[in-house]
């Protein structure tokens, strides 16, 4: 038996140090299938290290995660992490494209390359994709042609084309002016209506409070408070949460 | 004009010299870079695999190559080898030649020091990859391998391409050094040809010539594979 509960994602104990500095000091964290769940939390508290830890991007010192089958701790090559990377698809702050490739090839590449699907099949997926995030028309633009907003959604796109059971979002809005936030959550309160589970960082909290199941805030490399949005904006319990929450509401 | 006198151009004994040696010049400039882009790639490729001393003898390769003008490597690798010892005798005339012939001499300290330039460039190619793109394409379940190959490799490659054409370009003009290890290329035919007939300044004027010819195409066909790679948002791409 590899899973101790039945949620899609399971986090336990995890601890994470950086060269002298403990990053994550504890984190348990479980996220159930078709659940969306938003990472709130100040600046370094170790958000982006939590979701990296989930598809392994980076190894974790102590604890236990698991995605689904997948002991991610315990895998321990690049290649034996790929039926988990298949499984948790990632969208970034920065986009991160392929800026060689135009967005159509960004979005086909890695379930072509990786996957080894058929292209035909795959040039189909992605053209639909596109349309989903509302991108029908700029499949042969390279990202340096795109805007920001647009460039976000073909990350969402690349990432949904490898159908995924989980998408994290990495403060996927941070980087993008007022108008075209509102394009990209638009797609994700999609996603996340559809069923797709999804674990979010985000500044939004409007957008956290609408959409997520259930928000996390964390501070200094701990979660400090978990609860459905509403009991967590409106009568936090715990003051350090009242006072990020003072601070940026 | 101006009193310039290219009579001597007219004797087939001279067109003869300076073909043959712009044909070794050709000769040798392609050999050196493609040997010089093939250690660049071995080298930038052994630097990604983390071992320190892989590490140690690449950057002491680098360091010896890029760091001692070419002449002095060809006159090592052409007289000092032969001083130590290392000849071979011709089972004919029981003469001792050189281990390596001039062109060879030649040949490889151009590569050495081409390929000690191309670790450099390609290394710091491969380094311009932004750590998150290659984060996102391990979040797509690239492998290292895979990564490297769809992803890191064309991206560095686009970003050394004009690194790679200074490179290139220097290489074929430092060939004209082979000339004092008396390989037959075009510096050589050209001092042949005028200590015969004493027209210096015709002679390098017309060298000049033929280097600014051909030095040019090998920069504008680079240039243009640069354009041709170039995507959108970055480098020659608008
Ligand atoms: N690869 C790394 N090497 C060293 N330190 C790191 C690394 N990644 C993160 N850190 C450190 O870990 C801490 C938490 O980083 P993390 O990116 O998880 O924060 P965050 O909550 O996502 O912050 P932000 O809201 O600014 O994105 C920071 O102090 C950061 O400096
Ligand atoms: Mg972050």
């Amino acid at each position: 038996m590899t899973a101790r509960n039945q949620s899609l994602i399971e986090l336990d104990g995890i601890r994470k140090s950086f060269g002298g500095n403990e990053v994550l000091k504890g984190i348990s964290l479980n996220v159930a299938k078709g659940e969306a769940v938003c990472i709130i939390g100040p600046s370094g508290s170790g958000k982006s290290t939590i979701l990296r830890c989930i598809n392994g991007l980076i190894p974790i010192d102590e604890g236990f995660v698991r995605v689904g089958k997948h002991r991610v701790h315990e895998i321990r090559h690049e290649r034996g992490m790929r039926p988990l990377r298949r499984q948790v698809a990632m969208v970034f702050q920065q986009y991160n494209l392929f800026p060689h490739r135009t967005a159509l090839e960004n979005v086909m590449m890695a379930p072509v390359q990786v996957l080894k699907h058929d292209p035909g099949e795959v040039r189909e997926r992605a053209i639909a994709l596109m349309a989903k995030v509302r991108l029908a028309g700029k499949e042969s633009s390279y990202p340096g042609e795109l805007s920001g907003g647009q460039q976000q959604r073909v990350a969402i796109a690349r990432a949904l084309a490898m159908q995924p059971e989980i998408i994290l979002f990495d403060e996927v809005t941070a980087a993008l002016d007022p108008e075209t936030v509102k394009d990209v959550l638009t797609t994700i309160r999609e996603l996340v209506e559809e069923g797709m589970t999804c674990l979010l960082v985000t500044h939004e909290m409007r957008f956290a409070r609408e959409v997520a199941d259930r928000v996390c805030f964390t501070d200094h490399g701990l979660i400090v408070e978990s609860a459905p949005p509403a009991a967590l904006f409106d009568t936090p319990q715990d003051p350090r949460t009242r006072e990020f929450l003072s601070q940026v509401l | 004009m101006f009193g310039l006198d290219y009579s001597w151009l007219g004797d087939p004994v001279y067109q003869r010299w300076l073909v043959d040696g712009v044909w070794v010049t050709l000769q040798l400039a392609l050999v050196s870079s493609l040997a010089a882009v093939a250690i660049g790639l071995v080298g930038a490729l052994g630097q990604t695999l983390r071992l320190w001393w892989l590490d140690a003898c690449i950057e002491l390769f680098v360091e010896i190559f890029r760091n001692t003008p070419p002449l002095l490597q060809m006159l090592f690798f052409y007289f000092t080898l032969t001083q130590i010892g290392f000849t071979v005798t011709d089972p004919v005339t029981g003469l001792q030649h050189p281990l390596l012939s001039a062109f060879v001499s030649a040949a490889i300290s151009l590569s050495l020091f081409g390929g000690a330039l191309c670790i450099e460039a390609f290394r710091s190619g491969l380094d311009a990859v932004p750590k998150a793109t290659l984060e996102a394409a391990r979040s797509l379940g690239y492998t290292r391998l895979g990564l490297f190959r769809r992803v890191q490799a064309p991206i560095a490659a686009r970003v050394c391409l004009p690194s790679l054409t200074n490179i290139l370009t220097n290489l074929f003009k430092t060939t004209s050094q082979a000339s004092v290890i008396t390989v037959p290329e075009l510096m050589y035919a050209a001092g042949q040809v005028y200590s015969d007939t004493f027209r210096t300044l015709e002679m390098m004027l017309m060298v000049l010539l033929v280097y600014v010819t051909l030095v040019s195409l090998l920069a504008w066909a680079l240039t243009l594979a640069e354009r041709l790679l170039a995507y959108p948002g970055y480098g020659k791409g608008f």
